[in-house]
């Protein structure tokens, strides 16, 4: 048999396995990508969860503060219960879309996920204050603030996320490595 | 998971994995090594001989390879791409270890099939050690004839020496194998 026949025939028997796994962790740390671009990046995609995390910390300060202020706020809340009963039905609501969604798809850390519950240590801290002061027009509407503040940002959540998903959709599959390779 | 050797046409696959890397997709490099290195590495290991400096060479090939796949047309095979950058870097590799593809004086290559070559028992590994037992040169020349598929003319262009040197190179080449295999037959 000629050579070039007898390789030709037997060319995968010629073949050495792959190399060892030093060649790629030399060239990941050559990879034409910046790692600073990519956080970049990333935070701009999710500016908005970033900025999330800020208002409701910033938002229990504020309520803090207000707690503290010994100026008595006139304000006037006639059907507490019933605004209670309002917010709290449209903030489980909200609660609710938003744990259909898969925590790594929504990309919220666990510390914001907590602080976004209804009854999370900010609202106990209320109701304690609440319980001790009944008819203290202060904590009433900061107790209403609260809830304002909550349903607004869940929608902004909610908002941003099918913005987001729809303009995922609309641009590309993404290529799944099984599938392909 | 293997685009090479089987396909040197670019497929949806491969135009993709180049379009995700353009974007800066560190998966997407990973992948393109997994898909490339075994069959590239298997090149680099034939012209260097030795599994360190296959690494080292292979390396340094991928190196450029992730530079510039921004510069491959979009038309050219991108296997076809990477193993030219990987053979230059082992041509590169043998030429600082001295190895110089010369112009043979005559061209006074063999007719083919002169020798009747179907009275040896060949067998894998014998060819494989006769051909890693030949002067770095005609095993370069062998090697990218036989096993990287490059035809006379364009090995001719890589090595920088004219066609009919090749030829004769090759004739040489072979025939030393040849021989390598018969005697290695012999002694199983």
């Amino acid at each position: 048999m000629k050579l070039e026949d007898f390789i030709q025939q037997n060319r995968s028997a010629f073949e050495e396995e792959g190399p060892g796994p030093k060649v790629w962790a030399a060239l990941e740390k050559e990879l034409p990508v910046k790692q600073k671009t990519r956080v970049i990046t990333m935070m701009a995609r999710h500016w908005w969860k970033a900025a999330i995390l800020v208002a409701l910390v910033a938002n229990a300060g504020i309520l803090l503060t207000f707690l503290q202020t010994k100026k008595e706020v006139a304000v006037v809340i006639p059907e507490m219960q019933e605004m209670e009963q309002f917010y709290t039905t449209r903030i489980e609501q909200k609660l609710d879309e938003l744990k259909q969604i898969p925590a790594a798809e929504l990309g919220l850390d666990s510390t914001t996920r907590n602080e976004l519950e209804l009854r999370n240590e900010t609202y106990r801290m209320l109701e304690k204050e609440l319980a001790g002061n009944p008819g203290n027009e202060r904590i009433r509407s900061a107790m209403i603030r609260y809830y304002q503040m909550k349903l607004e940002l869940l929608d902004k959540i909610l908002d941003e996320h099918n913005k987001y998903n729809n303009d995922a959709n609309t641009n590309s599959t993404p290529l799944n490595k099984k599938d392909v390779l | 998971m293997t685009l090479y050797p089987d396909n040197l046409e670019n497929t949806p696959v491969t135009n993709q994995i180049v379009v995700r890397c353009r974007k800066g997709d560190v998966r997407a490099y990973r992948e393109l090594y997994e898909a490339y290195s075994k069959a590239m590495y298997n090149i680099c290991l034939r012209m260097t001989g030795y599994s360190a400096d296959a690494e080292d060479v292979l390396q340094e090939a991928f190196v450029q390879v992730f530079k510039n796949l921004d510069k491959l047309a979009t038309d050219s095979s991108l296997t076809a791409w990477i193993k030219r950058i990987v053979v230059n870097h082992c041509l590169s590799y043998l030429r600082k270890k001295k190895v110089y593809f010369e112009e043979v004086g005559e061209t006074e290559y063999e007719e083919e099939n002169k020798v009747d070559e179907s009275e040896h028992a060949m067998t894998v590994s014998a060819v494989k050690e006769a051909i890693g037992q030949l002067p770095d040169g005609y095993r370069t020349v062998i090697n990218l004839y036989l096993f990287e598929e490059y035809s006379h003319r364009e090995i001719a262009s890589l090595l920088g020496i004219s066609e009919s040197t090749v030829k004769t190179q090759y004739m040489r080449a072979k025939e030393r194998v040849r021989q390598l295999v018969k005697i290695k037959t012999r002694e199983v």
